[in-house]
This record gives C-alpha cells, sequence and structure tokens, in this order.
C-alpha cells in the first residue's frame, strides 16, 4: 500500500517513467499562464501527498529519483525546443526533492526548495511563448541573435535561466546546497555531476538564442514596464533566496 | 572602522556596476568613468587596510548575519584584495579607450565591476557558503565578459569551455563544503579551522581522514581554475575574448588557485599525502605547459600555454610546503602578465615601423644562431656553471632562513634555482663576444641580483602571511617524504639533467655546419607536441558522442 502512495507521489515530484504524464500534460496545454500555473502547482501537490507519509522515502526511492534527475538533466543537453526543455530541466529538479525528504529535511520545510525551481521555471514558460508568437516556434539555434536585435529581451532570458539552473545567489542555487549538505556520499557526487549538465545545457540554450548575428529585420523588444516586471521578480527571488532557501542554511 | 571598510571594498564595484547601469542612458559614453572611478576608490581602501595590517592591527571577522555572509580581515584577504583592485583598476582605465568603439560598451563595464566584486567577495570570504556563491560567480561572469562580442559565435564556443571547466572545478569545492560542514557544524572559515586544529584527526565518511579528503577536494578545484593538466584546454584557446579580459584573466582569475590553496593552509597543515600528489600535478603541468608554449606557432597560444607552465610552478610550490611563495609567485605573475597582454597592442603597432631589435651577441646567438667561434676551457666553464649558481643560491637562503636543510620543500626549489641558473651559464657558454669573461660576469650579477631579490621578497611574505614559524614548518613537514627517497630523487633528477646538459653539448659540437634531418621518433614526437597531445580532440570526440546519446535517448522517449 505504501508502495503505491509513493508511485503516486512520483507522479508529482517526478520519477521515470511516471515523469512522462507531467511532460506529456505541459505539451498538451498551449496556454503560457496555464503552464505557468502547472508548473507552480505540480511539485507542490507532490510535497503535499508525501507529508501524509510519517517516514522518511527508503534509499530505493532516492536512487530512483537520482537516475530519474540525471536523465532528464543529460536530455536536456539535446533538447531544442524550449517549451520541452522547461518541462525536463523542472522534472530533472524536482526529483531531486528526496533527497532531502530522505535526509531528514522535514516535507512541511520543502516548499521553498520547489518553488525556488518552479519561479523561474515559468518565467522562461512566458518567455518561451513570446519567441513562439515572433519566430513559430522558440527553438535554439534556429535564429539567435538576440542579443543584438532584442537586448532586454536577452537580458531577463540570460537571468531567468542562470536562475533555474542554481547560480548563486538565487534560491535555487541554495536549495541545491541545502540537499547537498544532508545528503549521503555517492548521492552528493551524483547530485553536483546534475548541477554540471544543467550549466552545460544553459550554456547550449542561451548560446543558439542570443549569439550571432541579428536578423536585419527590425524586432520588437520587451516593454520597459514588462521588462521591470521582470526584473522586479529576478530580483525578489534573489531576496526570497537569502531569506528561506538561504536564510535556513 | 576597518570593518566599514572591508564592507565597503567589495560593496564599491557593486555600487559601481549598478550606477553605470541605471545611468548609462542618462550620461551615455561617460557612463564608464563612474567604474573608473569606484575602481580607484577600491584600490585606495584596499592600500589602506594592506597598511591596517602591516601596522599591526589584528585579524578579524565581519559577519554580516545568519550562519554565513563574512568577511576576513587578515593578511592573505588584504595583500590579494590589493592586487585584485590595482590590476582591475588598471583593465578599467585601459578599457576605456580600448573598449570604445565597441558595442555594449556600458555592458563591459559593468561586467568587469562585477567581476572585480565577486574576486573581492572570493578573497575575504570568511565562511564556505560565500566563498562558494563568489567562486561560482566568477565562472559564470568569465564566461559573459569573454562573449562580451555576442556576434562572435568563436568567442562564446571558447568561452564555454573555460565555463564549464570552471563549473567541474566549482563541485570539489562544494563537496569538500559539505564535508567539512557534516564533520564541524559550522560554515565559518576559522572555526573550521579551529575545530580541526583542536582534533587534527577527524574522521568522516568511510572513515576517512577530514583533512585528506578536503584537502584532495581543494586542491581538484583549484586545478581547474589554474589550468592544471587535462583541466588546461580553455586557458590558450580563450584569445577570442576582449583584451582587456585576458588581461584580467591571465593576471588575476586563473591565479585563484593558489589562493585557494593558501586559504585552506590550516587544513593542508595536517595532511601527509596531498601535498605530494599536488606537487606531481604542478610539476607535469609547468613542464607540459612550457613544452607546449615552445611547440606553437601561434603566439597568442604560445602564451597561453606560458601561464599554463607559470600555474604549474605556482601549484608546486604548493606542494612543496611554499605557500607564501606561490602567492608571491602568482603576484609577480600577474603583474608580469597583465603587463604583457596590455601592452601586446602598442608593442605590434611600434614594431610595423621598426623590430627594435639590438643586433648585438645576444641576437646574433639566438636568432642567428651562430655560436662563439673560439671557446673557453670547457672544465672550468662547466664549474663555473655548476658551483656558482649554488654558492649564490645557498648563501642568500641561508642569510634568511638558517634551518634551510630541514624543509625538504626548500632544497626541491633551491635544485630548480641551481638548474635555471646553470642553464643560463651554460647558454652562455656558446655564445659570441669580444669578451666573454665580462659576459659571464654580467650574467653572474644578474642572477646574483635576482635571487637575492627573490629570496628576501619571499622571505618577507612568509613573515607576512604565515609569522607562526611552527605553522610554516607544519607545512613543509605535511609536504616532506622519506629522507633517503628524497636524496635518490635529488640525485637521479641532478644526474639526468646534468647528462641531458653533456648530450646537448656534444651534439651540437659534433654536428656543427652540418644540417641533419630529425628522425622519424623526434619527427612524431613534434607533431605529437604541436597537436597538444590531441587531448583537445578527445573532448571534442567525448563531446560529440555525448550529445548524441542524448539526442538518441530523447528519439527513443519520443521526446515525453
Amino acid at each position: 500500500m505504501r508502495g503505491i502512495g509513493y508511485l503516486f507521489v512520483g507522479l508529482f515530484l517526478p520519477l521515470f517513467p511516471l515523469s512522462m504524464l507531467l511532460n506529456a500534460a505541459l505539451e498538451r496545454i498551449a496556454h503560457p499562464l496555464l503552464r505557468s500555473a502547472l508548473l507552480l502547482l505540480w511539485p507542490q501537490v507532490g510535497l503535499l501527498a508525501l507529508s501524509f507519509f510519517a517516514a522518511e522515502p527508503p534509499s530505493w526511492l532516492v536512487i530512483w529519483a537520482l537516475v530519474t534527475s540525471a536523465l532528464y538533466a543529460f536530455r536536456l543537453l539535446a533538447m531544442r525546443e524550449m517549451g520541452r526543455w522547461t518541462g525536463f530541466l523542472a522534472t530533472s529538479a524536482w526529483a531531486l526533492l528526496w533527497l532531502p525528504a530522505a535526509g531528514g529535511v522535514a516535507v512541511s520545510n520543502l516548499w521553498p526548495y520547489a518553488a525556488a525551481f518552479s519561479v523561474p521555471i515559468a518565467f522562461l514558460t512566458l518567455l518561451a511563448s513570446r519567441l513562439e508568437r515572433r519566430f513559430g516556434a522558440a527553438y535554439t539555434g534556429l535564429y539567435g541573435g538576440l542579443a543584438q536585435s532584442t537586448p532586454r529581451f536577452a537580458g531577463v532570458l540570460v537571468i531567468s535561466v542562470l536562475a533555474a539552473t542554481a547560480t548563486p545567489l538565487f534560491p535555487t542555487f541554495f536549495a541545491m546546497l541545502g540537499t547537498l549538505i544532508v545528503s549521503q556520499p555517492v548521492p552528493a557526487v551524483w547530485l553536483t555531476g546534475v548541477w554540471l549538465i544543467w550549466s552545460w545545457a544553459a550554456a547550449r540554450l542561451l548560446q543558439g538564442l542570443i549569439v550571432g548575428t541579428a536578423d536585419p529585420a527590425p524586432q520588437q523588444d520587451l516593454e520597459m514596464a514588462t521588462t521591470w516586471g521582470y526584473t522586479i521578480g529576478l530580483v525578489g527571488l534573489v531576496f526570497a533566496g537569502l531569506i528561506l532557501t538561504g536564510g535556513h542554511l | 572602522m576597518t570593518d566599514q571598510l572591508v564592507l565597503l571594498l567589495p560593496s564599491l564595484p557593486l555600487l559601481s556596476a549598478l550606477l553605470t547601469h541605471l545611468l548609462s542612458r542618462i550620461v551615455a559614453r561617460r557612463v564608464v568613468h563612474i567604474s573608473v572611478a569606484g575602481g580607484t576608490l577600491s584600490f585606495l581602501i584596499a592600500a589602506i587596510l594592506l597598511g591596517a595590517v602591516l601596522s599591526g592591527q589584528e585579524a578579524s571577522r565581519l559577519a554580516l548575519g545568519g550562519s554565513w555572509g563574512s568577511l576576513l580581515f587578515d593578511p592573505l584577504s588584504v595583500l590579494m584584495g590589493l592586487l585584485i583592485a590595482g590590476i582591475s583598476l588598471l583593465v578599467r582605465i585601459y578599457s576605456v579607450r580600448y573598449m570604445a568603439e565597441e558595442p555594449g560598451y556600458a555592458r563591459f563595464f559593468v561586467l568587469l565591476d562585477l567581476m572585480t566584486a565577486a574576486l573581492l567577495v572570493m578573497v575575504a570570504a570568511g565562511d564556505l557558503i560565500t566563498l562558494l556563491i563568489a567562486w561560482h560567480l566568477i565562472g559564470v561572469l568569465l564566461y559573459f565578459l569573454l562573449g562580451h562580442d555576442t556576434r562572435s559565435r568563436s568567442a562564446y564556443r571558447y568561452g564555454f569551455w573555460t565555463f564549464i571547466t570552471y563549473r567541474f572545478g566549482d563541485l570539489p569545492l562544494l563537496l569538500a563544503a559539505a564535508v567539512l560542514f557534516h564533520t564541524f557544524h559550522t560554515w565559518s572559515l576559522p572555526g573550521i579551522f579551529d575545530a580541526l586544529a583542536a582534533n587534527p584527526d577527524a574522521r568522516t565518511f568511510f572513515d576517512l581522514p577530514v583533512s585528506e579528503v578536503v584537502a584532495a577536494l581543494i586542491a581538484m578545484s583549484a586545478f581547474a581554475r589554474s589550468a592544471q593538466f587535462l583541466l588546461h584546454t580553455w586557458l590558450p584557446y580563450t584569445m577570442d575574448g576582449p583584451t582587456p579580459v585576458s588581461a584580467l584573466m591571465h593576471a588575476g582569475i586563473v591565479n585563484a588557485g593558489g589562493f585557494l590553496i593558501n586559504r585552506f593552509a590550516p587544513v593542508y597543515a595536517y595532511t601527509e599525502h596531498t601535498l605530494h600528489w599536488v606537487f606531481v600535478v604542478g610539476l607535469f603541468t609547468a613542464v607540459i605547459g612550457s613544452v607546449l608554449m615552445l611547440s606553437q606557432h601561434d603566439i597568442k597560444k604560445s602564451l597561453g600555454y606560458s601561464t599554463m607552465g607559470q600555474m604549474g610552478f605556482m601549484i608546486m610550490e604548493c606542494g612543496v610546503g611554499a605557500f607564501s611563495l606561490a602567492i608571491f609567485h602568482l603576484i609577480a605573475h600577474g603583474l608580469f602578465k597583465g603587463t604583457l597582454f596590455l601592452s601586446a597592442g602598442g608593442i605590434i603597432g611600434e614594431a610595423r615601423h621598426d623590430d627594435g631589435v639590438p643586433k648585438d651577441d645576444l641576437y646574433t646567438f639566438i636568432v642567428e644562431r651562430r655560436p662563439a667561434r673560439n671557446r673557453q676551457p670547457w672544465l672550468l666553464m662547466a664549474a663555473i656553471t655548476l658551483a656558482i649558481p649554488v654558492a649564490v643560491l645557498l648563501l642568500s637562503h641561508l642569510a634568511v632562513a638558517p634551518n634551510l636543510f630541514q624543509k625538504q620543500g626548500a632544497i626541491v626549489l633551491l635544485f630548480f634555482g641551481w638548474v635555471t641558473g646553470a642553464q643560463l651559464l651554460f647558454a652562455t657558454y656558446n655564445m659570441r663576444s669580444q669578451n666573454p669573461w665580462r659576459l659571464v660576469a654580467l650574467i653572474v650579477f644578474s642572477f646574483t641580483i635576482v635571487v637575492i631579490g627573490y629570496t628576501l621578497i619571499s622571505h618577507a611574505f612568509d613573515v607576512f602571511l604565515y609569522p607562526d614559524p611552527d605553522f610554516g614548518d607544519k607545512l613543509y613537514k605535511a609536504a616532506g617524504i622519506d629522507f633517503s627517497w628524497f636524496v635518490l630523487l635529488v640525485v637521479f633528477a641532478s644526474a639526468v639533467i646534468v647528462l641531458g646538459w653533456l648530450r646537448a653539448y656534444y651534439t651540437e659540437r659534433s654536428q656543427r655546419g652540418r644540417w641533419r634531418s630529425p628522425g622519424h621518433w623526434w619527427r612524431n614526437f613534434y607533431a605529437l607536441v604541436w597537436r597538444e597531445f590531441h587531448i583537445l580532440d578527445i573532448y571534442t570526440g567525448l563531446t560529440r558522442n555525448l550529445l548524441a546519446a542524448s539526442a538518441r535517448i530523447n528519439v527513443w522517449l519520443r521526446w515525453g
């Protein structure tokens, strides 16, 4: 019975192949706000479900979660479509929530960890939808040169990708550090490996979008108000990181 | 007052980055003067802090709140702070004109300011989390500085190599932090060092000694940052970035490995084995870097490999226990290499009008390869070649450290000094000169001045950074090996070097005037070195295979 319960949680704190449900759902939801809402809520449902278990998750679940996380991180490297890219990153990141849960961190304290990843990934979803509207597809390596043609958009995109891939001072960095210190040695090494692959994938995504010669046709950049909105959101994330995920270390 | 200055030092570049960004639309290109002004103030504050340490002010730790977020005020942090503030100020002043025609002018200065702030926080970090944040951010900021020209795909491609190597180097530091926190339950560096001193035999996972595990992880992190062999490929290929960034990178950022090992010196003092392989990696890198430097046709790659060789030597100095000497080395190398990069453009411009090479004895010997016709008695010259460097080195070192022979590391460094001095005199022997004895006397005099200067300055660094002589002895002891093995190795290395000289001498003498085609083995070896041991090809192949595997898995799983 407990095993089936864990499988249910594994839908929301994704474990492969249950994780395919999340990615299928993300693919079918076209509206960016709905996708963002799903990204924000999905892991919180998993944490809520996990809180009904009195005991810590067993070690075999931790191994399963690590394999899932590494698999989706590795798959990110060849993923060029930004919508799916965000889904894979979310899968890889949320699977890691099993580690602090198994390492003795109370499940009720894990919601900031999940939100730390959800918020920047939701930002990326909104940015991807803008690219889709403009170019027909949010596809890295297809057009490039966004830093030249739409510098404000490129700036927000770069910072959001950095925030999503656990760069200091964003809350994701502290969430990863918090997970690392409660992990056993082998999972800890595995975790750092996943982190490294995220950085690699992030660099590949950015290089395919922002670098290169710009399209000579005039492009519409992010409006100033929208840019300020994203800026305030990202600065807020930094402060949230320092207070919530970072403050508890 | 000191606390405020310690806090102000990294805050100023942060503030100037913010102001430069916000005001760039209002004051246009003149906004970069904010950055220069901020850099000047930072340099002055760093100088005042160094003055405070020199006047005897006690080391302290400024906590900004919570369990982490603290800055150290100690000899190492203020010395490195002054170096960083100085080099970054020069780079900013240079960039005002050099980058004036480039797009993203203000963005470049914002990134430079952020990089300076990250470097200053790194050297002053008083806890592991602050150190990790700064260490990680330096790699990210360097990636964007190297790729400042967003039109250039090659700049980003090579910048990516730097980024991924740096990220790879972040991982051991993260693991070391986790081990230290798990063992001592604090992030504070002084707290950890005190706890380790109280319990040097502390154990961690798998019953391994904490000091050895942490020291090994820290060393690996330092290797990635300081381009040690197998983690070096990014360094010679990052010349597509702007010249001021190359100067900052070669003069400052790449030296971070030496700093990190020095910061964790209290951990290395309790190790038994780690410093031995630090020495081996450093030595290997120094040799490989020098060989690759000599074999490259591209002057920029050659400069990159020159830095790699120097970094190898710096790490090797740590490996023999001469930690403070590594700091002196990184400062000297930073100033030298920074000058080289920043003056390269001007020199190239001048050389188009006049090559500036005097047609003197050195020119005929090195460029025209015309050795002297008349030789001096070889026995006398051999005696001078071998004996004078030893005498100069021994006398100058014994003057500052009478217990010299109790430190194996010091003997190893003397040995290197002897080889360098003897090599210099050996080369002189073949030089064409009207008055060979005058030439020899001048070279011996120059050598003596260099050795005395180096000895006195490195001794001053030792006294400044590690005033407790017992602690310095502990580091040398940690680097030492069994005495009989040590003697055997020194004798073996001496014999190999002297035999090499003799062979070079007799080969040159017997083949004078006759050219002989190099042998098959030699040509193959040269090709291997010229292709940089195919390391880059291996990494590129590995990367392609990984990307192909990732794509294949995505296809199998139908992208879900």
